[in-house]
């Protein structure tokens, strides 16, 4: 076991590091960033450097010789079938961030700075609870509730309300998927609004902001980092889920994720198309991270 | 006591402009009245300086005529108009924040112009107010700056630019220079008290430091736990206090507890519990006093000390000195009377050698040095 | 992990490295007196398994599965794994023949291989039963909620003369080639077409009925149809005989003009690290006792003659389990078709995502 100095020892006389200060200094950060670097490698880079080798065989099946020699995959995405697909499952998870922005802000806003301070935990775990479950625990409960003799009817119906056709359709897809993310969005937003400067607000209303100015103008900008993480987070997810749009969605509710799926464990077995497809929601994610990253930062910082 | 100051101050009030007028005003957080029955009046373009210990309830004050917190009763006024139902956003008020609460996420010239931006006023007039705003505080040069890349003077500039570019009839500000250091303070104060000059505006600033208050001030409000204490202009304040709070919190005192005497015209002979007399020369201004317990208070600066038995009648007393500190430009004695009083007396420096300790001494002062407070 | 380690490890740099290739590596033989079979969720209970440990003395342990593609996928990434008995369908064991992952029976250790049914025993996927032995068998069906339709489905016309009344509140297979084939025979194709054209006019068919279809729905429909939110849902005649031994008022029929037949084997891998178990384990199943016994408690057909036998008349005489020969006439096998996939599978995301 190599023995990490307490002291740095200082330069010699000409000036130089002694060579095996130097030498710990190259090993000590090696030896700490080493177990995630490799697990990385392991299990992200190369698989998905693997995947891409495969996007580029055109028809390859198992059993095939793995040879890399065209586009062609790539090309098959743009068939407008392939293209409503992937807009599906955009307009899935876009609609999902946007209802759980919108859920989701005031009630983090209220936990962060409304409600009384000894609670917060414990009704911030109460949120998250649900998270607890099995995810397609989850979305079969939402059949019960949703299908038309099921929970969420017998009480409209109760009430002499009419009742909601709701399941098998596009709604029930983003009320399940909205469902399941949203604790996510709360966190994060959470994070974020606790550490909001009320005497900003005050500042805001003082300079003649009425308080929609006030929370366009003052709260929005500066909760930017959190709105823009836990919408990023959701989307990934959103556009990741074909669970929720195929138990819940009905009989037109194809899903990117679930194309793949059929390439993969379907029949056609076609595993260099479903990598292509692989390899652009990977792009379309990292996009996302790219724009988080350059944007996602409001504040500069000194 | 506070009651009749404040007739007489309504009473010089009634012929001039009023801009901040509080009507009996209370304000209870739960329980604790914070603010006590508070009645102000503030003139147009004054420097009205509300003076006070941490907790006194100022800052609650100043909130209210912000319109951050409402009356929980009472009247307020803002150039006549009643205040009840006016948000803090429709107000003729802008604010300086103790933190300066600047948005981070604008630039200063974004900052600044971001009430200008809210008014819907040409995008050629925000600039030319903006720019003017800037020259003002002295930060042209750094207008594209963010707040982080500030310093906390130039910061409380920016804040004073952004409230001021909105042109209010009222500038609150909240301990403005209460995080600067001691240079930087006094450099601010001076500047602030050109801008009050120049702009003619009326301002209302909240400070727990006496110095500052005395120095900027047309006119002090002394308030301790929730009620004022005493209106006056600085002099005032300091030289004719009404209550021991305000003799004590402004400047240093001496302060004896006693019983009347005698009480003629011309003057008040009070007896201490130490066995003190104390005679008090009556002033016009001295008000009357209605019982029979009194506080007497003395100015450091107003004692004089001697070696030997001085020539006077009145308010002599044999001690001795127990702590000299010298300040370079005066000297700090405390005195320790038989009577067992101690006196802090505070004399410039013109002597040429200083006593030693423990020196026997004598202290004395004129009766018209001295005033009899009720307690 | 073992499959991304695998995976990455059978070859990374250079091309020419085979996909996913089962054959290099051959499992060595595992313990004695445990045993691992892959098998279907429907198959398997607790007492079957202790049964046949209090019998022979080997430990079982089950992993199931819902799809035979996910079996397939998933035996090929993991290289052949633990498992020494697996339960494919009959397309799929044809499959498994071509890519050679099936170790040949040994028809000398396996008794009772007369008492198949004669449909059985020589089986167009698997000739003469060389890699597997048949264990239950079925049709594809339609459940029909009979208190709520006054006029019964006999043939999968049904579904298009009474769209309004039916009007989402049918599902399907989740499976393109049940689906498809289902209405290339009403059409009077084969369930196993090849041409272009026949298939489009299927898929054609069932655009013009899509707007009824609630959901494609392997699964889900089951609560769906006892609670009474659904008529009708397409499904396999085993979870149909089980729903209406629930609810009565719930009946089940085959197709008039047939449909798919489904046979679900079971087949020793190449890779089995305990051949002797298996067989033990497959000896066991043709037990007529086992076997009827297994028919009772889960609704499935058996195609064990003796095993029928031992069955009470009620079951016996059920048209659901064993429907006359005049009907199975006419049901086809749904087997693989290569590239012809290829266009089904078009088609099938064509339908789902319009």
């Amino acid at each position: 076991m190599t023995k990490i100095s307490a002291q740095p020892t200082s330069p010699n006389d000409a000036g130089e590091m002694p060579k095996s200060q130097r030498f710990m200094n190259i090993l000590e950060p090696l030896v700490l960033l080493l177990p995630s670097g490799i697990w990385l490698l392991l299990l992200l880079v190369l698989p998905t450097l693997l995947i891409f080798e495969l996007s580029l065989v055109p028809g390859i099946r198992p059993g095939d010789i793995v040879n890399p020699s065209g586009w062609d995959n790539y090309a098959r995405i743009f068939d407008p079938l392939y293209i409503k697909v992937i807009q599906q499952s955009l307009f899935f998870a876009l609609g999902t961030t946007i209802i759980c922005l919108v859920l989701g802000f005031p009630v983090a806003y209220w936990l962060a700075q409304i409600a009384p301070p000894r609670w917060r935990n414990l009704l911030l775990l109460s949120f998250v609870l649900p998270l607890w479950t099995s995810s397609l625990l989850r979305t079969y409960a939402w059949i019960t509730i949703l299908r038309p003799s099921g929970l969420l009817n017998t009480i409209l119906s109760s009430l002499g309300l009419p009742i909601l056709d709701l399941l098998h359709r596009s709604p029930a897809v983003l009320i399940g998927m909205s469902y399941s993310l949203l604790p996510y969005m709360v966190l994060i937003l959470y994070a974020s609004l606790e550490k909001l400067d009320v005497q900003l607000l005050e500042a805001g209303s003082d300079l003649g902001a009425n308080p929609a100015q006030v929370f366009w103008l003052v709260t929005v900008p500066q909760t930017f980092t959190g709105i823009a993480a836990g919408s990023l987070l959701v989307f990934i997810s959103g556009l990741g889920d074909f669970v929720n749009p195929e138990l819940l969605g009905g009989a037109s509710s194809m899903t990117v994720a679930r194309l793949v799926y059929n390439q993969f464990l379907g029949s056609t077995q076609n595993w260099g198309f479903g990598s292509a497809l692989s390899m652009v929601l990977i792009l379309v994610v990292s996009v996302a991270i790219a724009l988080l990253i350059k944007f996602g930062d409001a504040v500069p910082k000194r | 006591m506070a009651q009749t100051a404040t007739q007489n101050h309504f009473e010089v009030m009634a012929q001039e402009t009023v801009d901040v007028e509080l009507r009996n005003v209370f304000k209870f957080f739960h329980t604790e009245p914070a603010v006590h029955g508070v009645d102000l009046s503030i003139r147009r373009g004054e420097f009205f300086s509300i003076l006070g210990p941490s907790g006194c309830g100022k800052t609650t004050i100043l909130r209210l005529i912000a319109g951050f917190e409402t009356p929980s009763a009472g009247k307020l006024l803002i150039r006549g108009q009643l205040m009840t139902d006016v948000p803090a956003y429709r107000r003729p008020v802008n604010t300086v924040f103790q933190s300066y609460a600047l948005f981070n996420h604008l630039n200063v010239a974004d900052n600044i112009a971001f009430g200008l931006r809210l008014k819907k006023i040409s995008k050629s007039e925000i600039d030319t107010r903006v720019k003017e705003a800037l020259k003002l505080v002295k930060m042209e040069s750094l207008r594209s700056r963010f707040p982080t890349q500030l310093s906390g003077g130039q910061q409380q500039r920016v804040a004073l630019a952004r409230a001021l570019v909105n042109r209010p009839a009222v500038l609150l500000l909240d301990e403005p220079l209460g995080a600067l250091d001691l240079k930087l303070r006094k450099d601010l104060q001076v500047e602030l008290s050109n801008l009050h000059k120049d702009l003619g505006l009326t301002f209302v600033m909240v400070t727990h430091d006496q110095e500052e208050a005395l120095s900027l001030s047309d006119r002090i409000a002394v308030m301790n736990q929730g009620k004022i204490e005493q209106i006056g202009t600085p002099s005032q304040i300091y030289e004719q206090p009404l209550t021991p709070f305000v003799a004590d919190f402004i400047g240093d005192t001496n302060l004896f507890k006693g019983e009347v005497k005698s009480d003629t015209p011309s003057t008040l002979e009070v007896m201490t519990r130490s066995g003190l007399t104390i005679a008090i020369a009556r002033s016009l201004s001295t008000p009357n006093i209605l019982s029979s317990t009194v506080v007497v208070s003395v100015r450091p600066e107003k004692i004089q000390l001697s070696l030997y038995t001085p020539n006077v009648e009145q308010n002599c007393f044999a001690g001795r000195l127990t702590n000299i500190m010298y300040l370079g430009t005066h000297v700090h004695y405390v005195v320790e009377l038989e009577s067992g009083d101690r006196l802090t007396v505070l004399q410039p420096n013109t002597i040429g050698t200083l006593p030693q300790s423990d020196t026997t001494i004598y202290a004395y002062w004129a009766p018209t040095d001295c005033i009899a407070l009720a307690s | 992990m073992q499959s991304a380690v695998a995976l990455s490890s059978i070859g990374l740099s250079s091309c020419g490295w085979k996909l996913a290739d089962v054959r290099a590596q051959v499992n060595t033989s595992g313990p004695r007196d445990e045993l691992h079979i892959y098998t279907w969720t429907q198959y398997t209970d607790e007492e079957l398994l202790k049964t046949f440990t209090t019998q022979t003395g080997i430990k079982v342990i089950a992993d199931v599965y819902e799809s035979n593609d996910v079996m397939l996928a998933k035996l090929q990434a993991s290289g052949g794994g633990i498992y020494s008995v697996i339960y494919p369908s009959d397309y799929m064991v044809k499959k498994m023949v071509e890519l050679d992952l099936l170790a040949e029976l040994n028809q000398e250790r396996l008794n009772t291989l007369d008492n198949l049914l004669p449909r059985f025993k020589d089986p167009i996927y698997d000739k003469r039963n060389r890699y597997s032995m048949p264990f239950s068998w079925g049709t594809t069906g339609l459940l029909y909620n009979s208190e709520k339709l006054t006029n019964i489905p006999e043939d999968w016309d049904y579904l298009w003369q009474n769209q309004e009344i039916l009007s989402k509140k049918i599902t399907l297979l989740n499976d393109v080639r049940e689906v498809m084939g289902a209405v290339l025979r009403l059409l009077g194709f084969s369930y196993n077409s090849r041409n272009e054209e026949q298939i489009a006019q299927a898929y054609e068919k069932l655009k013009t009925l899509k707007p009824a279809v609630a959901a494609f729905d392997t699964d889900a429909w089951r609560n769906q149809i006892l609670a009474g939110d659904l008529l009708l849902a397409m499904c396999y005649s085993a979870d149909g005989i089980k729903i209406n031994k629930e609810n009565p008022k719930l009946k089940f029929i085959t197709p008039r003009s047939g449909s798919s037949l489904w046979t679900d084997t079971m087949v020793i891998p190449k890779t089995a690290p305990n051949p002797d178990a298996a067989y033990a384990w497959m000896n066991f199943m043709l037990q007529p006792e086992i076997a009827a016994g297994m028919c009772k408690r889960l609704s499935f057909s058996t195609p064990n003659r003796a095993a029928i036998e031992l069955l009470p008349q009620s079951i016996k005489q059920n048209p659901n389990l064993f429907p006359p020969e005049s009907l199975l006439e006419k049901c086809e096998r749904i087997t693989p078709l290569g590239k012809v996939e290829e266009i089904y599978d078009r088609y099938w995301t064509q339908l789902t995502s319009s």
